[in-house]
């Protein structure tokens, strides 16, 4: 084989070497891209507070009910439980419920709240102005706290939604983790 | 270094080496593509044991040979054993048999690279198949190694973690061999507007790997480190996200469907136009066909993820960008049909295969379509209709062209000439059988059957049981494929230089068998479009 073709050869392995390697960088870089793109677009925002709800002409106010519900990371020694299993409200009225968490451990545990809400189409409506998910929660050995926690339903929701659950789950956020994701 | 691979490939060696170290040490692309078939025959059969297993627990509803835990292994290393150990690399090996000889050049460009690319493979179906012994088994998270499951699982998830690692690096290997090969080995007079349609998709498939195995070894570096390292990166409670595993894992795994899929695209235009003796339809359209199907293919992969809760604006972009997929395939296929029309047409198995392929194919693709519709797909996803649908894309489409190369190239490879009779057996068989284990699967999954379950409702029994008893009968069937081939390679009648009539392309101008060293000194060529060849001038073989 002559030397010309053999060097051209190896001129087009390097490039295409190259190129997996970049494709393999590309690869991680979507995790910041990713990141970014959550934010940009707010598609991940779950645990920000919302802002009241427009006054919405021609919607008038219903009764609705909302169970309140709320489940622990397996191993996390947190006992997580709101004050009261259901509030009867209205849509468009100030709701404030209380929660209670209790560090059953003798260490230190930074933990993370998600809400979660059935009927799924109720999560656009529940707008939630105060509540402990929205930042980590510190619990030094054996501490116990109430958050309070106030939200409006807005009159737009769904007709055929008479009663809506709000559930936490809650994570454990492990250390050197602290301060991120949320 | 390079230049001495190919010089010993091409001159050094006079006369095959002996023994083992024939194989262990192969550098003759004609040797490295033996292994590769011969290899992905047995994942083939492998991976096959393990769908029999799956099939025949979902004989009779409820459990009856498997705990639920095993069968999900089984699911798993099924799906991984057929995609990375049979259907990539039998693609890789047709591609390093025959690509020198259909243009022209000596041998593949980096011929001791190509030999590290076969051997990684071995030792990566190994720590595949033993992981079923380890505490824990095999990885049992679905093909797929969603997280949080593959975050999970025992040490057979890291052995298979390592298993793709191993695998990715030989087909990136395998994937530079042909691109190089392809584009600075091709004989004088041998264009890339005129080369044949194998080549042209061997060469799409290698961009397409070489763009989306480093980001699979990517993601799965990213489950170990979540596994053992301490990272987050799929993990929700340390600030990371599961659905960006998916995200990530299907940019690989939609380009990674028609890296299965276009060689089989190259094939059948190879076959088609061999046994209906007209040149291949539309040819030109052929190419930049399968040049935008590869550029699409990195646009779509959300549609695998319609209910990980996308805003509406992102499913109708990826739901319209999936069916635009659907225009490039359909002019294939148009081609292809117009092809045979008025074609003076013979059905030898290679052909059979083609055509039967045609059909099926096209079977797949508008259940495709059926499913890329974002509405439709919130009820089908995860149910037994996407298993019929990549069946029939895989099994018919990838595994049929597959069947339909063997066939029609047998009498190059080895002198001699298969048992025609149990070559057609061995057709109407599997597309019989194939199709009494799938297209209930498509009832199945509209009932709302779902997947990777070992278990079922009362009410599929029936469906379950038909494809069953055709599982086991398409799997039967491959063993007269395993007869045929075994007996022919030993007792087959000599084969001519020129087995099919119609066939025009430059490999059939070589001798039968190919010669041991073929093209040592390049030909001189005159070439119409997809390779047929109008005048060969020199071009020097040895054995």
């Amino acid at each position: 084989m002559a030397a010309p073709l053999a060097s051209a050869n190896l001129a087009l392995l390097r490039r295409l070497t190259l190129a997996a390697l970049l494709m393999f960088a590309f690869a991680w870089g979507l995790i910041p891209l990713y990141r970014v793109i959550c934010e940009a677009t707010g598609l991940n925002r779950v645990v920000s507070a919302d802002g009241l709800p427009k006054e919405q002409a021609g919607l008038s106010a219903r009764p609705v009910s909302l169970v309140l519900d709320a489940t622990t990371e397996a191993g996390l020694p947190w006992q997580v439980r709101p004050l009261t299993r259901l509030v009867a409200g209205r849509t468009g009225d100030f709701i404030q419920l209380e929660y209670e968490i209790t560090n059953n451990s003798n260490r230190r545990v930074v933990g993370q709240a998600i809400p979660r809400y059935l009927p799924a189409e109720a999560a656009a409506h529940v707008r939630k102005l105060e509540c402990f998910c929205f930042s980590q929660q510190a619990f030094s050995p054996g501490e116990t706290r109430r958050f309070p926690v106030v939200l409006v339903i807005d009159k737009a929701l769904p007709a055929g939604v008479d009663s809506v659950t709000l559930g936490y789950t809650v994570y454990e956020v492990p250390s050197g983790q602290e301060g991120r994701g949320s | 270094m390079a230049m001495t691979d190919i010089a010993q490939a091409g001159h050094g060696h006079h006369g095959k080496p002996q023994g083992l170290a024939r194989w262990l040490f192969a550098t003759n692309h004609k040797d490295i593509g033996s292994l590769y078939l011969w290899f992905s025959f047995c994942m083939f059969l492998s991976g096959g044991v393990l769908a029999l297993c799956i099939r025949a627990e979902l004989f009779r509803p409820g459990l009856q040979f498997f705990q639920p835990e095993l069968f999900n292994q089984f699911t798993t290393l099924h799906g991984l054993i057929m995609v990375f150990g049979a259907i990539m690399p039998a693609f890789t090996g047709m591609a390093n048999w025959m690509l020198p000889l259909m243009i022209g050049a000596p041998d593949m460009a980096f011929a001791r690279m190509n030999n590290w690319s076969f051997w990684l493979l071995p030792p990566a179906a190994a720590l595949l198949m033993l992981s079923f012994i380890v505490p824990g088994g095999a990885a049992a998270a679905g093909w797929t190694l969603y997280a949080p499951l593959s975050t999970q699982m025992g040490m057979g998830m890291d052995m298979t973690i390592f298993a793709i690692h191993i695998m990715g690096l030989s087909s990136i290997m395998g994937s530079i061999n042909i691109i190089v090969t392809i584009l600075n080995l091709r004989a004088p007079g041998m264009s890339l507007m005129k080369m044949p349609m194998f080549a042209w998709a061997s060469l799409i498939t290698a961009f397409l790997i070489i763009a989306v195995m480093p980001v699979l070894a990517g993601v799965v570096t990213m489950v170990l480190t979540d596994r053992h390292f301490g990272t987050h990166f799929f993990n929700a409670a340390g600030g990371g996200d599961p659905i960006l595993y998916q995200h990530i894992f299907w940019f690989f795994g939609h380009p990674e469907v028609y890296i299965m899929a276009l060689p089989a695209f190259g094939i059948v235009s190879q076959v088609i136009p061999a046994f209906a003796r007209k040149p291949l339809f539309g040819y030109a359209s052929m190419v930049y066909a399968t040049s935008s199907i590869g550029v699409l293919s990195f646009m779509v992969w959300a549609h695998h993820m319609f209910v990980t809760g996308m805003p509406a604006a992102a499913q109708l972009f990826f739901m319209y960008a999936t069916m635009l997929i659907a225009v490039p395939t359909g002019v294939k296929v148009f081609n292809w049909i117009a092809t045979m029309w008025e074609g003076s047409m013979s059905f030898e198995t290679p052909m059979l295969f083609a055509v039967g392929f045609i059909l099926l194919f096209t079977i797949g693709g508008l259940s495709g379509v059926t499913l890329s519709v974002a509405a439709v797909d919130v009820q089908l996803h995860g149910s037994y209709y996407v298993v019929a649908h990549f069946h029939y894309v895989l099994v018919a489409g990838a595994l049929f062209s597959l069947f339909a190369a063997i066939y029609y190239w047998f009498p190059k490879m080895t002198g001699r000439l298969y048992s025609e009779r149990l070559g057609k057996l061995h057709f109407w068989w599997s597309l019989l059988w194939f199709n009494v284990t799938f297209f209930p699967m498509h009832f199945l999954g509209l009932a709302g059957m779902p997947r990777r379950i070992p278990d079922y409702a009362l009410q599929f029994t029936e469906f379950n049981q038909i494809a069953s008893v055709g599982a086991f009968m398409f799997g039967l069937g491959q063993l007269i494929f395993l007869f045929n081939m075994l007996r022919s390679l030993r007792h087959g009648a000599p084969a001519p230089q020129l087995p099919w009539d119609g066939a025009n392309t430059l490999e059939w101008r070589i001798p039968t068998p190919a010669p041991y060293h073929s093209f040592v000194e390049a030909p001189q060529l005159e070439v119409k479009e997809n390779g047929v060849v109008v005048r060969l001038s020199g071009g020097r073989h040895e054995e």
